[in-house]
């Protein structure tokens, strides 16, 4: 392949060739002659050895998989496995266009000798969650004075998983720092009196109570039979179903409602985890997409993590399967905490509360109200703003239905905007732990 | 490297000099020093020229009109009289004077401005000369400091150009009589001379660019990298300063602007900035400074290797090799550029072996610059086919190994899709569709009917 400047040195034969043939001139002749045949002399012998088999691509990263907003070292090594030497190797290594270079360059362009190899490396910053490849790796090989190329992709892509943002771990975690509170910080303990090893107090003994309660000593002091009490610590379990229908997918692009229902389910994962409590994940549409069932393993975390990390938003919301698939699986009595925009036809969600009801669940909504997630109102010319007032003051009335509608199963619905998202889901967990919701 | 490029340049200059100098000698007699001035004086003065006799064929029109053809012949022979012999001193094109009729300056008109014309057409050869030497000297200047192919083109073609405006003038220069039949001869001719050493000089200012350019990429990313660690310093360092509340001084201040060369940072201020509504946004773009600078340091300390893999330090070329290769490389180009194209040149060779008859070998024909195109295009073709055939011969198997690592994947795409596709059909079918309100009812909200339905369980 020529490059431009092959074409501009054919260019230059062809008009010094043409004069010496108008004007009778043998030098202008040769120069042009000379031009063309230095042009094409060495092509055979370049396509010879610019063979790209020659030349291995290796994409190593510190890690396959990442959190959204951190840093990912890629090292490119590029192996001259030939015996022929490249005279000019020029390597792109392509990244997904939403990530972006922190430090380093993803190019490369050097001479490589036979049997010797070259490494380069950058550190890339992960933006959104999601499944994502770093690659093809793109080669082009040139001849010394830059009239020939050939370019190639060599190496597959690389497959990176990028995690939701922890971010909101972090901030939480700073926040219970500063204030010296621990990572308890606005907890409340569900305790069940009677069991367990931790001492409560004293009671009046009553007929049938074990002797080996009755603590003698407090019992002479008071002259009366005195029993001691025990107490222990109930964990909860919850299964957050995360809506991830095609209208989760309205908003700002990291901004969305799936975006801001993934950041709360992490949280309540990470919650639910440092307190001992069970909390398992759903991902779900038109089905379910994934599930994380609760569990108290090391490794739990990043399987929500994972499941949530691949959340598309697509298809159309299916609760009944959703719930059907969930109920199936989960056994002990578990608070469903759905984070559902509450866009889909009424029956079939309130088929699946129904069932969840009857199962001996209990459940929570914890909608996105679709308007405070797109264009802010001010944003709007008057015609526009009108019209998206009596939008959103429909969508309000119906949300008003949804809740009466639900209320009658004991089911709460809470409308959030994405300033109290995560505030809101912190504060429903923290009520169900207080109040002792789905006890295991 | 840069010893080599610097070797490199100095012969792009010399190479450039004594084709500079071959080119001047060849013109020798020709490069008048004044034409640049004369040229220019008088192309001004033929456009006041055409300016005025417009002006004055309206003006005489209007006055005539208005106050009589006498005062009107008056004034266009008095401006004339003032402003083309005193003013203008047009007297060296052929205008004398003074005038008294506008009849007769009309008449000196015409007859002087093909002559004029004429003078401008001959300047303008001298003229050319100039400037094509001036462009092409630039443009040499340029490609030493600049390193671009375009620089060195333009030199080329520059300096090239002067010679095909002298055979365009029909000038004695080289290349009036054919080529020699004689090697040695041709080696040794002005005309093969000046052709080798203009060659030469592209080839080696070309070489010179490659020598360049095959180290730069190594010291540019030591050179980014140096900037971006610098603005990420500073940048940490403004946070921590505006945390501590201290004032922030103006050379901080100058190096956070000068970080938006580097685009992470440009894009965390950006953020920064334009999410300034959102405090949490701000927070968000520090705190990635600040990890990022974290993650930087903990590489940098834990991994001695991190830093030379960053700048990619290993992968700039040796010099020595580099100088051999362009020595071998030169060399090999030169050669069967100068056998070939002598070969090219000279077609009694191949009408000597083709045995041709003699009418047709003593053509006159065979002795024009056009013969050249008999075995040019197709050697020319030859190269490209032999390369296109030894690519096509070669195709790399790691191609290969690609290709169906791609349809493979594509065949998993389109069963997997198929797949969806099927359950998705199956899923409408099970998903009650809404019932379409009939003509004169009054269409109720699915929400209210739902809500009644409750209320009747």
């Amino acid at each position: 392949m020529l490059t431009k400047r092959g074409f501009v040195v054919v260019f230059g034969g062809i008009l010094l060739l043409t004069s010496g043939f108008s004007y009778t001139n043998f030098y202008l002749t040769l120069i042009g002659v000379y031009l063309l045949v230095g042009l094409v002399v060495t092509l055979p012998l370049f396509a010879l050895t610019a063979n790209v088999a020659g030349i291995e691509v290796d994409r190593k990263l510190d890690k396959n998989k990442v959190f959204s907003g951190d840093f990912l070292r890629v090292r490119v090594t590029i192996r001259n496995t030939s015996r022929r030497h490249f005279d000019f190797i020029e390597v792109w290594d392509q990244y997904p266009e939403t990530w972006i270079l922190a430090i380093g360059e993803n190019f490369m362009a050097s001479r490589i000798e036979p049997g010797s190899s070259i490494t380069f490396s950058y550190i890339l910053q992960a933006r959104m969650r999601g499944r994502y490849y770093l690659g093809p790796t793109e080669v082009i090989l040139r001849d010394r004075l830059g009239l020939h190329y050939y370019k190639r992709t060599l190496k597959a892509r690389t497959e990176v998983l990028v995690y939701p943002t922890w971010k909101d771990v972090r901030r939480m975690e700073a926040l219970g720092k500063q204030r010296q509170l621990g990572r308890m910080f606005g907890a409340h303990r569900t305790k069940v009196v009677g069991m367990g090893t931790d001492f409560a107090g004293f009671r009046q003994y009553m007929p049938g109570d074990p002797f080996r309660l009755i603590d003698w000593k407090t019992s002479a002091k008071r002259g009366k039979l005195v029993v001691k009490q025990f107490e222990m610590e109930k964990n909860i379990q919850i299964v957050c179903m995360v809506d991830s229908s095609g209208s989760m997918g309205n908003g700002y692009p990291e901004n969305t409602k799936l975006e801001y229902a993934i950041r709360a389910a992490v949280l309540l994962t990470y919650m639910g985890m440092e307190r001992k409590d069970l909390v398992g994940t759903c991902v779900f549409s038109d089905r379910v997409h994934a599930f994380v069932p609760p569990a108290m393993s090391p490794n739990h975390m990043y399987d929500v993590l994972e499941a949530l990390a691949i959340a598309e938003p697509r298809g159309w919301s299916n609760f009944e399967a959703a719930v059907d698939y969930v109920t199936r699986q989960v056994n002990k009595r578990t608070l469903f905490i759905f984070l559902t925009d509450l866009e889909e036809s009424p029956r079939p969600l309130l088929n699946a509360m129904k069932k969840v009801i009857a199962n001996g669940h209990r459940a929570q909504i914890i909608s996105p109200f679709g308007p405070w997630f797109e264009a802010p109102v001010g944003q709007f010319g008057p015609v526009e703003r009108v019209l998206a007032e009596a939008v959103q003051e429909e969508l309000w009335e119906r949300r008003s239905k949804i809740s009466k509608a639900l209320a009658r199963f004991g089911i709460d619905v809470v409308n959030v905007g994405p300033e109290d998202f995560l505030p809101v889901i912190i504060k429903q967990y923290n009520l169900a732990k207080q109040r002792g919701v789905a006890l295991y | 490297m840069k010893w080599v490029t610097w070797i490199l340049r100095i012969l792009s200059t010399a190479t450039f000099a004594y084709m500079c100098y071959i080119v001047y000698n060849q013109l020798s007699g020709y490069w008048d020093w004044n034409a640049p001035y004369t040229f220019i004086v008088t192309v001004f003065r033929i456009l006041s020229l055409l300016l005025f006799y417009l002006c004055v064929v309206i003006s005489y029109g209007v006055t005539a009109a208005v106050v009589g053809g006498q005062t009107a012949n008056t004034l266009a022979t008095g401006i004339y009289n003032s402003l083309i012999l005193r003013f203008w001193y047009l007297q060296p094109y052929g205008f004398s004077g003074p005038m008294t009729n506008v009849y007769q300056v009309l008449a000196l008109f015409q007859s002087r401005l093909l002559t004029i014309l004429w003078q401008l057409y001959d300047l303008t050869f001298t003229f050319l000369y100039f400037l094509f030497a001036g462009i092409g000297i630039a443009m040499f200047l340029q490609s030493l400091v600049r390193m671009e192919h375009k620089f060195v083109g333009g030199a080329f073609l520059s300096i090239q150009a002067i010679m095909i405006a002298a055979a365009f003038r029909g000038l004695p220069i080289y290349g009036e009589s054919p080529i020699m039949t004689d090697f040695i001869s041709f080696l040794t001719s002005g005309m093969q001379i000046l052709a080798l050493v203009s060659f030469a000089y592209l080839e080696v200012s070309y070489q010179m660019i490659y020598s360049y350019s095959v180290g730069k990429p190594v010291e540019d990313r030591e050179e980014t990298l140096k900037k971006q660690l610098l603005a990420l310093r500073s940048a940490t360092r403004k946070q921590d300063a505006i945390e501590r509340g201290e004032k922030i001084t103006s050379t901080t201040t100058s190096r956070w602007s000068g970080a938006t060369a580097f685009s992470f940072l440009r894009e965390v201020i950006e953020r920064k900035v334009l999410g300034s509504r959102e405090a949490l946004e701000n927070l968000d773009a520090i705190s990635d400074v600040r990890r990022l600078n974290i993650y930087v340091d903990e590489l940098l300390t834990t991994n001695p290797k991190a830093k030379d893999e960053l700048t990619a330090r290993a992968a700039a070329p040796s010099s020595t090799y580099v100088i051999t290769s362009t020595v071998t490389g030169s060399v090999i180009r030169f050669l069967s550029v100068v056998v070939l194209s002598f070969i090219l040149m000279n077609p009694v060779m191949v009408v000597s072996l083709l045995r041709l008859p003699p009418g047709i070998a003593n053509s006159v024909e065979l002795r024009q610059p056009e013969i050249v195109v008999l075995l040019l295009v197709p050697v020319v073709l030859l190269f490209a086919f032999v390369a296109a055939t030894i690519r096509w011969l070669s195709k790399s198997e790691i191609e290969a190994r690609i290709e169906l690592a791609e349809k493979e994947s594509k065949e998993r795409e389109r069963k997997k899709r198929e797949l969806e596709r099927k359950r998705k059909i199956e899923e409408a079918r099970k998903h009650k569709r809404k019932p379409v309100a009939r003509r004169g009812e009054v269409e109720r909200d699915e929400w209210d009917a739902a809500l009644d339905e409750i209320y009747k369980e």
